[in-house]
């Protein structure tokens, strides 16, 4: 390595420890999120809801996740049920790049976190739906987005902090579906690839 | 693919979150002789989400059920109580020491996932017996195994604590919070005999910059605006306005609306208060005397350098009687970890990779976290940077190799095989080191398998007391373990 890039990295490293700033705005906080297979998929989801391991109060947050009723004729897919194809709510899932993931169907009062764990969507839930972390941040499409309730306090103190927010941001797992949402796009958010350090430029594929 | 054997040092967030990446991207059919071997110093894994996560955010734990899956791959072992390193950690004696060379002798590549161990202190008020940093009081509320001794709350009416991070805000919240409500929590029967008994009055958070530079985050202010027994010294409106050729972030703004509306309970109407104080610097801190039974602290007044936004000096000081003066300024490495780095606080590394002194990566040697970073950023960041980790050691170990797809940028940097840093490139596939196998057989290195059964015990123990979990310090677990073996 030529010692211009030895230089090069060393004014890197510095950098990425002065700019300790750049921590407390969401909109410095550069971000990757990458993701070629699901980190969650629904069967690990299933394990972990059935693990022993779990406290009483985590054990009935994954209950609500599966609590919901179905209104529709209803098929078995794993252990929850879903609405037989064509009776459903429409939801396309889209990536960051805006690519169509996949269009599922789901019952009213589904959440979107769950719905993308059952489905092998690559959307994290680090606090499983708690309201305490970001990192189940969706875009939706704006038509659909208005027709939702306004967001809590806690979860607008969660999206201060989430990577790539725009005006139509939702956390995934506060996101309850309703008939009149048939149709909604929700969109993965984008954010750059690298969050190493700053000034450090990958080269993309 | 050849053989790869992973060791990871450090047990926290990241080193869980990039194990699980790997784990899960690496089917055992793609990649049959893969093994993810992590180290930690202290008996239990997780990091700061045990030692550190405030009692009253249990929600934030429930990443530890995405570990425990992680842990249960049958190619991954945890072997906790071993401080990786050449010097003995005398804060924990009775942790074993595994000389890095001993880990570059049985493994093909190594993580490190150290975080930021110590705080950083503030030359102007060195620790005393009336100045304590943060990490003293998180690790008493924890009762993390370096047995850091109570602060006598009994004595203790006023507060001081310098800088406004989200760490400086769990320990205001702590404080003030009444004791019945912290009871169901996390929170160890010593720890809350202790603020039963406590005298703290009033909490004042100071930070050398305005409102706009707070360091805490808006749900963690307004945690403390809703305390049921607590209330804020209102702030002059002059301090709550930004020059109007500002633009604000979404969390600034925020931020400003809700230190205008103030606390839920009218300030005076409460038993205990707190303030938040900004635009101070402490320049020292005198000792009581006969005559004065508090502490007084100096502290310089500060504006914004308009031109770099830090703070600078006006000229002017004030001072205020204290009693206990916490200083929460952030964290930094164990300057003992190879590869620290003194100027970064943190050790070499950049874009995942350990960098040597004279400014080359290092071959299959990586580093993620807080460690490589510094101590910056929420659970989401560490999971984030570890997944990007996860993808540069995929993209080394299954190069052009296809159904593994990988993010990881294409070019790779000049990397150098260190003769000092030598891995080793057919270990035993199964072993760890032959020091930690004498830990395992006589029960000093501990398994995740020891780990649950002690978790499940003291959730069961929290149980009958109607709380989370009553925590075990080491000779507790210990104890437990040996009655558990003769049992079985
Ligand atoms: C007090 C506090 C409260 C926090 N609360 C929250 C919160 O509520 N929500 C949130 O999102 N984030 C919170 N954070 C931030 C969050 O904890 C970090 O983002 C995250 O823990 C960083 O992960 P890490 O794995 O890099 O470091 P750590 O969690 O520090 O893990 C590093 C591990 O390495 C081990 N280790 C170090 N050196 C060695 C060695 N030589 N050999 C073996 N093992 C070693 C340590 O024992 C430790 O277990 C908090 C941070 C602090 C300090
Ligand atoms: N609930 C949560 O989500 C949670 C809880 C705890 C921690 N965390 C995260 O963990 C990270 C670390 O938190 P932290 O609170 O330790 O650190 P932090 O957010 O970096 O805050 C450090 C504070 O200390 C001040 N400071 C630093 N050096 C100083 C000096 N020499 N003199 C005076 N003031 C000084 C800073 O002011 P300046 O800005 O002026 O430098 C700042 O107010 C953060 O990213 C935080 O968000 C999150």
């Amino acid at each position: 390595m030529s010692s211009s890039t030895t230089s090069l990295l060393r004014t890197c490293l510095r950098s990425s420890s002065i700019s300790r700033q750049a921590t407390h705005g969401a909109s410095s906080l550069r971000a990757l999120h990458t993701s070629s297979r699901p980190a969650l998929n629904a069967a690990q989801w299933k394990r972990s809801s059935a693990s022993a391991w779990l406290q009483p109060r985590q054990q009935s947050i994954l209950a609500n996740r599966t609590r919901h009723m179905h209104t529709s004729p209803a098929l078995a897919h794993g252990s929850v049920t879903r609405p037989a194809p064509g009776t459903g709510i429409k939801v396309h899932f889209k990536d960051a790049k805006g690519e169509h993931l996949k269009t599922i169907e789901a019952n009213e009062g589904d959440d979107l976190l769950s719905l993308a764990h059952e489905h092998d969507i690559d959307l994290e839930g680090a606090c499983e739906g708690s309201i305490a972390c970001s990192t189940c941040h969706v875009i939706l499409s704006p038509s659909h987005y208005d027709l939702l309730p306004e967001p809590s306090d806690d979860e607008n103190d969660m999206l201060d902090m989430a990577f790539g927010l725009t005006d139509t941001s939702r956390l995934g797992c506060q996101v309850q579906l309703t008939r009149d949402l048939d149709g909604m796009t929700a969109t993965l958010p984008s954010a750059t690839r690298n969050m190493f350090v700053d000034g450090h430029k990958p080269t993309h594929h | 693919m050849p053989p790869v054997k992973l060791a990871v040092v450090g047990g926290g967030p990241s080193a869980f979150y990039v194990t699980s990446r790997l784990l899960s991207l690496l089917k055992p059919s793609e990649a049959p002789s893969f093994r993810v071997h992590m180290y930690d110093r202290l008996w239990a894994p997780h990091g700061l989400v045990r030692y550190g996560v405030a009692p009253d955010h249990p929600e934030v734990k429930n990443c530890t059920n995405k570990f425990d899956d992680t842990a249960n791959d049958p190619r991954f072992r945890f072997f906790g109580n071993v401080n990786v390193g050449d010097t003995p950690l005398t804060s924990i004696p009775h942790t074993h020491s595994l000389p890095l060379r001993s880990l570059l002798q049985n493994y093909t590549h190594v993580l490190f996932a150290t975080g930021c161990t110590l705080s950083t202190l503030h030359p102007a008020i060195p620790p005393s017996e009336y100045c304590v940093p943060a990490l003293s009081m998180v690790h008493w509320y924890t009762q993390h195994p370096s047995h850091v001794p109570p602060p006598d709350l009994r004595k203790i009416s006023h507060v001081s604590l310098i800088g406004n991070g989200n760490v400086s805000l769990d320990i205001a919240r702590i404080l003030l919070t009444p004791p019945h409500v912290l009871e169901k929590y996390d929170v160890p029967t010593s720890v809350l005999d202790v603020l039963r008994q406590s005298a703290v009055k009033h909490v004042s958070i100071m930070a050398r910059r305005g409102p706009l530079e707070a360091a805490f985050t808006t749900k963690e202010l307004r945690e403390l605006m809703n305390l049921p027994d607590a209330s804020m010294v209102p702030l002059s409106s002059s301090i709550l306005t930004s020059a109007p050729e500002m633009t604000m972030t979404r969390q600034q703004r925020r931020t400003l609306e809700l230190l205008q509306k103030g606390s839920k309970n009218a300030y005076g109407s409460t038993p205990k208060t707190w303030s938040l104080e900004f635009y101070r610097s402490p320049t020292g801190l005198t000792p009581p005397t006969s005559s004065s039974p508090l502490a007084q602290l100096t502290l310089a007044h500060t504006e914004l350098d308009p031109r770099t936004r830090r703070a600078i000096s006006t000229g002017e000081t004030s001072s205020l009687l204290t009693s206990l003066v916490i200083t929460s300024l952030g964290f930094h490495a164990d300057p003992q970890t190879t590869f620290y780095d003194p100027s970064l606080g943190h050790l070499r590394a950049l874009a995942g990779r350990i960098i040597s002194s004279s400014g080359t990566a290092i071959k299959n040697i990586y580093a993620s976290g807080w460690s490589a970073n510094g101590a910056k950023g929420v659970l989401a960041s560490t999971m984030m940077d570890a997944y990007a980790v996860a993808d540069i050691i995929l993209s080394d170990i299954t190069p052009g190799e296809k159904g593994v797809q990988t993010t990881a940028t294409s070019s790779n940097p000049d990397m150098i095989l260190s003769s000092e840093f030598q891995l080793n490139p057919n270990p035993h596939v199964e072993d760890p080191p032959l020091e930690i196998l004498e830990g395992l057989k006589n029960g000093t290195v501990t398994t995740y398998d020891d780990w649950k059964h002690i978790d499940a015990e003291e959730r069961r123990r929290g149980e009958a007391m109607d709380k989370e979990r009553e925590r075990m310090s080491w000779s507790d677990a210990r104890t437990f373990m040996s009655q558990r073996a003769a049992l079985h």
